[in-house]
């Protein structure tokens, strides 16, 4: 079973991935990928989902343990705050087939795709590079809203 | 009048908007509480948001989210941290918003975060006898 939802979201620990997907999907453990996470950030998402074991790790963790996870019992969600950290875990060795963009907000520079997604030029080569890599991107903010395809509301994230 | 203790409402939506009109209705003018929504907001956005109206709180306040582990909570703790007795108080209702609104003259931060803690957990009931 393991890994149930792979995530793109800035937010990574929220509402929308504990009491949507959490609930829909019930997954007994979380990996957040935050290279830069301080102890005491750590223990912050690591106590933001009751019940839910969440494992805050290195892109190179996540990488060394994803196939083992893959077989592992129980569900698991992937967060990565955002589409360079995705890339990275994907050319560090995770074969993730998959990604569902769940919320990327506004910063300056940055153009809306949706009520929650927005993009840069930047943003759109990694996602360019993720496709060519075999990995699929979904844009679902939460389970009962119909998810799209990204490049059907992007098309400069399939072609430049 | 001793220290009035400062909040901000931060919540999904227009939820802390709505509460603060629901609680206008039962206590009547309510002044001095801020309001924010986590709507549109990375991490990082909230968390800076909410550090900006908590910074002049000098002798601490409340931070009152909607409910553990969403945006508002985790950047709420965030952005307190290092503020000396901000408290983020999680699960907000509106009865537990009118007993801050008719304490926050009378209790220190901590005093009236744990008073509200209590509040909440007593304003959800069973009415006697509606379950079989």
């Amino acid at each position: 079973m393991s890994w149930v939802l792979e995530r793109v979201d800035d937010r990574l620990v929220h509402g929308q991935v504990v009491l949507a997907w959490g609930a829909r999907l019930h997954p007994r453990r979380i990996w957040v990928v935050d290279d830069a996470a301080s102890p005491w950030e750590r223990d912050l998402l690591k106590g933001a989902a009751p019940g839910i074991e969440v494992k805050v790790v290195t892109v190179d963790e996540v990488a060394a343990g994803y196939a083992a996870e893959r077989d592992a019992k129980g569900g698991a969600f992937l967060l990565l705050r955002d589409l360079q950290t995705a890339l990275r875990v994907v050319e560090a060795g995770a074969t993730i087939r998959a990604l569902n963009l769940g919320g990327l907000h506004y910063a300056p520079g940055k153009t809306k795709v949706n009520e929650y997604i927005y993009l840069d030029a930047a943003d759109r080569a990694l996602a360019r590079r993720l496709r060519e890599r075999g990995v699929s991107l979904e844009v679902q903010d939460v389970p009962s809203s119909r998810p799209q395809p990204l490049a059907a509301l992007d098309p400069e994230t399939a072609t430049p | 009048m001793k220290h009035r203790v400062p909040a901000l409402v931060v919540m999904h939506a227009d939820l802390a908007t709505a509460l603060l009109r629901a609680a206008a209705r039962v206590y009547g003018v309510v002044e001095g509480v801020e309001v924010l929504s986590n709507e549109g907001l990375s991490r990082e956005g909230l968390e800076r948001e909410i550090a900006r109206k908590v910074e002049g709180w000098t002798d601490g306040g409340l931070v009152l989210t909607d409910f553990w582990g969403g945006s508002c909570h985790v950047c709420g703790v965030a952005a307190a941290r290092g503020h000396g007795d901000v408290i983020v108080v999680t699960g907000l209702n509106l009865p537990t918003l009118i007993d801050y609104l008719h304490n926050r003259d009378e209790l220190p931060p901590r005093a009236l975060a744990e008073r509200l803690l209590q509040k909440g957990k007593d304003s959800i009931r069973l009415h006697d006898g509606q379950l079989a």
